[in-house]
């Protein structure tokens, strides 16, 4: 009974492991996006204001 | 000076225009290998409780096998693909290369972290010991600390060229783990099984090669999404940069 406890704690720790890693993964590829789509924003508003200034 | 702002301009129209073509939808890549490796985890679980026979010996404790083993091998692999992805950057100086290696240095620690647990759990009901300094174990624990070095040498350098570099020679010295955890069974006597699969029932080589396909094809998905994500991280590194 022991034996069968062991074997299911050894798959739920990969399992776990893997899916935790999987959403941390999602997480961080959403979070970039995020964080280009604000910093390609900024850019284009330096830029506008640059060519304002320019003319 | 005006020709110096003129290419910085032109560098971050590059970069700007870069940033603007990555698609927001996932690769194709992403599709094929995520459902490839859902379906053959699937049925390399099936074949794990339902197909595979139990062992006479080591009883239901054996099953862990199916994923230990897998999990070894993706824990080695990865190094091995840090290395020619290090090798690679060192002959190009493409950064491609660099995004690779830092993407399989990343997922090989996962892999080599669950094999570490999952040959502890095993170690325990078949040694009645989580942990003995075995050549193998020895070994893996070594080339643990190698992915755990790189990470923490990578992280605190920064995305710098120089941080590529000392990635490489970090990961070419520990290359030389590799083909030791694979031969330390036959080199020196220890408790760890050796790895022969010619004594192998059928059901069970079968169990296990599904299971390593599976696990092999789920390291190719993990790479094209860290890839992905390394090459968003340093886009929006170089636009915040440019803010400056």
């Amino acid at each position: 009974m022991q034996d069968v406890a062991y074997l299911i704690a050894a798959y739920a720790i990969a399992w776990l492991g893997l899916f935790v890693y999987l959403a941390v993964v999602a997480m961080r590829i959403r979070g970039v996006h995020t964080e280009l789509a604000a910093v390609r924003e900024l850019v284009h508003d330096q830029q506008k204001e640059k060519s304002l200034d320019e003319e | 000076m005006a020709l110096t702002d003129h290419a910085r301009g032109a560098e971050l129209q590059g970069v700007i225009h870069q940033s603007e073509s990555v698609a927001p939808g996932k690769p194709l890549a992403t599709w094929i290998l995520g459902g490839l490796s859902f379906v053959g985890i699937m049925l390399s679980i099936w074949m794990i409780f339902l197909y595979a026979p139990t062992e006479l010996i080591e009883g239901q404790p054996q099953r862990i096998f199916y994923v230990h083993v897998p999990m070894s091998w993706i824990g080695m692999l990865a190094f091995g693909v840090l290395t020619l992805a290090g090798v690679g950057f060192l002959i190009t100086r493409d950064e491609r290369w660099d995004w690779a290696a830092r993407a399989s240095a990343e997922i090989g620690t996962v892999f080599i972290t669950l094999a570490l647990i999952t040959g502890s759990i095993w170690g325990r009901t078949t040694w009645g010991t989580w942990w003995t300094w075995d050549p193998k174990l020895t070994a893996t624990l070594i080339l643990w600390f190698m992915y755990v070095a790189y990470l923490m040498l990578r992280s605190y350098m920064g995305r710098t060229t120089s941080s590529a570099y000392s990635g490489v020679v970090l990961s070419i010295v520990g290359v030389i783990d590799v083909p030791i955890i694979y031969l330390s069974v036959q080199w020196w006597r220890g408790l760890h099984p050796t790895a022969v699969t010619s004594t192998l029932p059928t059901a069970m080589l079968l169990t296990l090669m599904v299971s390593l396909i599976s696990f092999t094809l789920l390291y190719c998905f993990f790479m094209v999404q860290i890839y992905q994500l390394e090459k968003l991280q340093t886009l929006a590194q170089r636009l915040r940069a440019s803010l400056e």
